[in-house]
């Protein structure tokens, strides 16, 4: 079971993750984004890519396989954060 | 090229591992971190191939992948048993494709089955989690839905209509960074 989280005070009500999510999970209330349908998601993480906020969390997902990235940038990244 | 260089290069491809002709491998070599190199050098190749295409043939691209990737589905599930309910052969697809591509059956919250009626078509959703599609158009910082896309749309349905007997087609509802989602029309 997919857990979704908005940090309201990140979030600035663009919503670009309403328009994005192709299971209607968010809506717009009062100007900030609300995971209404969280049991309709399917974990693509499209809504991560286009939120400018970096407001949204997910739990839950299958993290699918990323071997596309740099394992010496990921282990630079690592040393820094 | 000075002796030197070419005395390095020699020393660099030196080894004393032992190859008999009835060696079989048991292992993957070099190790799967030292493969990275080898991934992506390949997830660049078939990223440019791709590119080319698209120059070359325009919107004829997506027929000429689309078509190989059907061929290669009917290619590789002819050797599978054949079964007729399409949940079944799914999930026997899902673990043909294992490690490549991971398939799962879904449904949004508000449907209670997993094959859907709706507008007169019959489809099934399925959600694309590991792809090496997606990974390799990634790498190059190519968008999502082209023709690599098709390749592997095209796979999908050959190998399902091998396995069932009955024509289907694919539809590309979304993708994501880390999962796509694909409508299974039925026909
Ligand atoms: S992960 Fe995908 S399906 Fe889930 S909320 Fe985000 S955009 Fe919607
Ligand atoms: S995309 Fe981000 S900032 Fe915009 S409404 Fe959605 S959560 Fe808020």
């Amino acid at each position: 079971m997919i857990e979704i989280r908005v940090d309201e005070n990140s979030c600035n009500g663009c919503g670009l993750c309403v328009k994005d999510c192709p299971m209607q999970v968010y809506e717009l209330r009062d100007s900030v984004s609300v995971p209404v349908r969280a049991a309709s998601c399917m974990g693509c993480l499209s809504c991560h890519e286009i939120c400018p906020a970096q407001a949204l969390e997910h739990r839950g997902v299958y993290p699918s396989r990323r071997h596309y990235i740099d394992i010496r940038v990921c282990e630079m990244l690592n040393r820094v954060i | 090229m000075t002796d030197g260089t070419i005395r390095e290069m020699k020393d660099s491809f030196a080894s004393t591992t032992v190859y008999r002709s009835e060696d079989v491998p048991l292992q993957c070599i070099p190790p799967p971190n030292e493969l990275e190199d080898t991934l992506h050098g390949l997830m660049k190749l078939n990223g440019l191939i791709i590119r080319s295409l698209e120059e070359i043939a325009g919107r004829g691209a997506n027929a000429v992948t689309y078509r190989a990737g059907r061929k290669y589905g009917h290619e590789v599930a002819k050797y599978f048993r054949k079964i007729e309910d399409v949940e079944e052969a799914l999930k026997e697809l899902s673990y043909i494709l294992h490690g490549q591509y991971t398939i799962e059956i879904w449904k949004p919250a508000d449907k209670d089955r997993y094959i859907i009626e709706e507008n007169g078509s019959t489809f099934i959703y399925l959600v694309f989690h590991d792809c090496i599609v997606r990974q390799t158009l990634r790498r190059n910082g190519q968008p999502q839905g082209g023709p690599l896309c098709l390749t592997l749309f095209g796979y999908v349905v050959g190998a399902i209509e091998e396995i069932t007997g009955k024509k289907a087609k694919l539809e590309i509802v979304h993708t994501g960074p880390n999962a796509c989602l694909k409508k299974l029309i039925l026909q």
